[in-house]
């Protein structure tokens, strides 16, 4: 039975945001900005999202008189990713 | 990157293979610590070992150029990790193995200068604090960081109690560096186990 894409993740932002995460134990604002191509805004809106969602932590902190923003995946993330994966690979079965 | 550009399941699919990609290029190290200890460990040898037929005093003291390393080390470590932007798993890890073998390899000298050693016991508590004080400081596991830092002190208090007493500090160690925080991490694997149940 073909189970709908987690709408939170089928997002192209916010899946890039979840995949780099789940590879590191934190990452900071610039470096996921940087390596996702988004621009701050947007990134940040995405950010709020999934914090909202339970599937990151975001800390603020200040490091050499800047804000410095530190995202973190939580286990609550880790679950909802490998469930997305998941049902991705049942979707991709199905449509083969 | 967009947001709400509308995704197949093979742009996902590519999406999340890309990103953990990415995340793994940026794993390589510099490089520039390992240069740094390999020149100044070569120096230090060959100039001894020149010393040795040379005979000149000043170039006894060569081996104080790994004090002075340190200075550039944390440089190098504090630059590298602001520009990194990310913690990695492994790097605690890695820093806390690093970390424990130069807290030991340093305690082994100084001891080994000043002291006579005639039990083995230093050197066993010596080792005991390196695997613990790496495990403490690369799971951030409180307990074990004491264990191993109360070992290299042990060693130290050992060089002045004789034997058989100085048994008493071995099992010391093994009650701070191991037994307790064993008993510590029983408890929290059989609460989580019961949560799970």
């Amino acid at each position: 039975m073909f189970k709908d894409l987690n709408p939170i993740l089928h997002s192209q932002l916010r899946l890039a945001v979840v995949s780099l995460l789940i590879t590191v134990k934190e990452a900071e604002f610039t470096y996921l900005r940087e390596k996702t191509n988004a621009t701050a805004g947007n990134l940040s809106v995405q950010i709020n999202k999934l914090k909202e969602a339970g599937y990151i932590d975001v800390t603020k902190s200040f490091k050499d008189n800047y804000p410095q923003t530190i995202c973190k995946i939580t286990p609550q993330g880790v679950q909802a990713f490998e469930e997305y994966v998941k049902d991705l690979q049942a979707y991709l079965n199905i449509k083969k | 990157m967009e947001n709400e550009q509308t995704l197949t399941g093979e742009q996902s699919l590519e999406l999340i293979t890309s990103m953990i990609k990415q995340a793994r290029n940026d794993y390589y190290d510099t490089g520039i610590s390992a240069l740094l200890w390999g020149s100044v460990i070569i120096l230090c040898s060959m100039v001894t070992y020149l010393n040795h037929y040379l005979k000149w005093p000043a170039l006894d003291y060569i081996w104080w150029l790994t004090v002075v390393a340190v200075i550039p080390q944390i440089i190098i470590s504090i630059r590298e990790g602001k520009h990194r932007g990310y913690r990695s798993y492994q790097s605690d890890l890695i820093a806390g193995v690093w970390l424990s073998f130069s807290i030991a390899i340093f305690l082994f000298s100084y001891l080994s200068s000043r002291y006579v050693i005639d039990h083995e016991a230093a050197i066993f508590l010596t080792f005991y604090g390196i695997p613990t004080f790496a495990t403490g400081y690369g799971r951030r596991f409180r307990p074990m960081i004491v264990g191993g830092l109360a070992c290299w002190v042990l060693a130290i208090v050992s060089l002045y109690v004789p034997y058989p007493n100085v048994l008493f500090l071995l099992a010391g160690g093994a009650l701070l560096a191991w037994f307790i925080p064993g008993l510590l991490l029983r408890r929290c694997y059989l609460k989580a186990k019961r949560q799970h149940v």
